[in-house]
């Protein structure tokens, strides 16, 4: 028989799920302590890095352990943005459009990854905004204990 | 000042892939014709290789696949494992048997359990049946061939499925 020309499409949705359990190591975990308990992000300062947030346990330049801890304000200046506009429900962290951002915190020499919610069409580069905290009770030791941030002014 | 010397030991990141599947035409056909217990390959125009699932070209004349043809529900174990331990997702008793089955007819071999025989029993060269689901429990999709069963005919040789593993 021949293949016919039309066949009435045929699909399926599936959710393919890996549910990952990360050991944080030293570093990290008292970076997430303080966000969870203190509302504070600290990150730390390396030698030939400055001060590194997300802090790591070692020097990326010479691979040298150590640098002492920092704390950095939850303030700063966006260094780099990608809009989200058509959000996947489950994957992405919000259900709305949103932003990826890198945040250059003030006090920091790197940036950090989060995310923008609001007032997307007002965003670029060198835009300054604050971390949203999560309510006190809500803090679980995660990134997202900082809900989003947000512009400024 | 520092960060609490209490560190936060573990993060949950659960990663979450939603996808939407696309069968294509010659999947979709293959699919549905399960429902009717029927198994669909597809034939090279130029070199008569029967696949199955059904291909639109065959991967090595890069020739069109034009026409369907139907596949006996039998055919050959070619190559096979034991499973013996468990699987997250599913349920059937130790040891069993996971086989490539060659069709009758066809050029490659699409894969099954093989049960209703101990694991021990199965070999390169067993012939099998196809064990489907009742009527009004087909939904169309792979399962609808719950697994393959020993024939009790006598073993194939291995030259006749060598090149169909």
């Amino acid at each position: 028989m021949k293949a016919p020309t039309s066949v009435e499409p045929m699909s399926q949705r599936m959710t393919v799920q890996f549910p990952y359990k990360r050991s944080t190591g030293e570093v990290t975990g008292r970076f997430l302590a303080g966000l969870k308990e203190q509302k504070k992000i600290w990150g730390r300062r390396i030698a030939g890095q400055g001060v590194v947030v997300p802090p790591n346990s070692y020097s990326e330049v010479d691979a040298k352990s150590g640098g002492e801890w920092v704390e950095v304000k939850d303030e700063g200046t966006i260094t780099a943005v990608g809009i989200v506009a058509k959000p996947v429900a489950d994957l992405h962290p919000s259900d709305a459009s949103f932003a990826y951002v890198l945040v250059k915190l003030d006090g920091a020499d790197t940036s950090l990854a989060h995310i923008v919610k609001d007032r997307l069409g007002e965003l670029k580069v060198g835009a300054r905004v604050k971390a949203v905290w999560a309510p006190d009770g809500e803090r679980k030791g995660t990134i997202r204990d900082i809900a989003c941030f947000q512009l400024v002014g | 000042m520092e960060p609490p010397k209490e560190r936060v030991k573990f993060i949950q990141t659960d990663l979450v892939l939603p996808y939407h599947y696309y069968a294509g035409d010659y999947k979709a056909l293959y699919l549905r014709a399960l429902k009717d217990k029927k198994i669909l390959g597809s034939k090279c125009s130029a070199t008569g290789k029967v696949f199955v699932p059904p291909l639109m070209s065959s991967p090595d004349a890069h020739a069109p696949c034009e026409e369907i043809v139907e596949l006996p529900d039998k055919g050959i174990v070619t190559t096979f494992c034991v499973v013996n331990v468990p699987v997250y997702g599913r349920d059937i008793e130790l040891p069993y048997v996971v086989a490539s089955v060659a069709l009758d007819g066809a050029d490659v071999s699409i894969y099954g359990l093989v049960q209703e025989c101990k694991a021990e029993d199965v070999e390169m060269g067993t012939r099998v049946q196809a064990v489907w689901k009742p009527d009004g429990e087909r939904q169309g999709d792979h399962t609808d061939i719950k697994y393959f069963k020993p024939t009790g005919e006598p073993k194939a040789p291995l030259e006749s499925f060598i090149h169909r593993l």
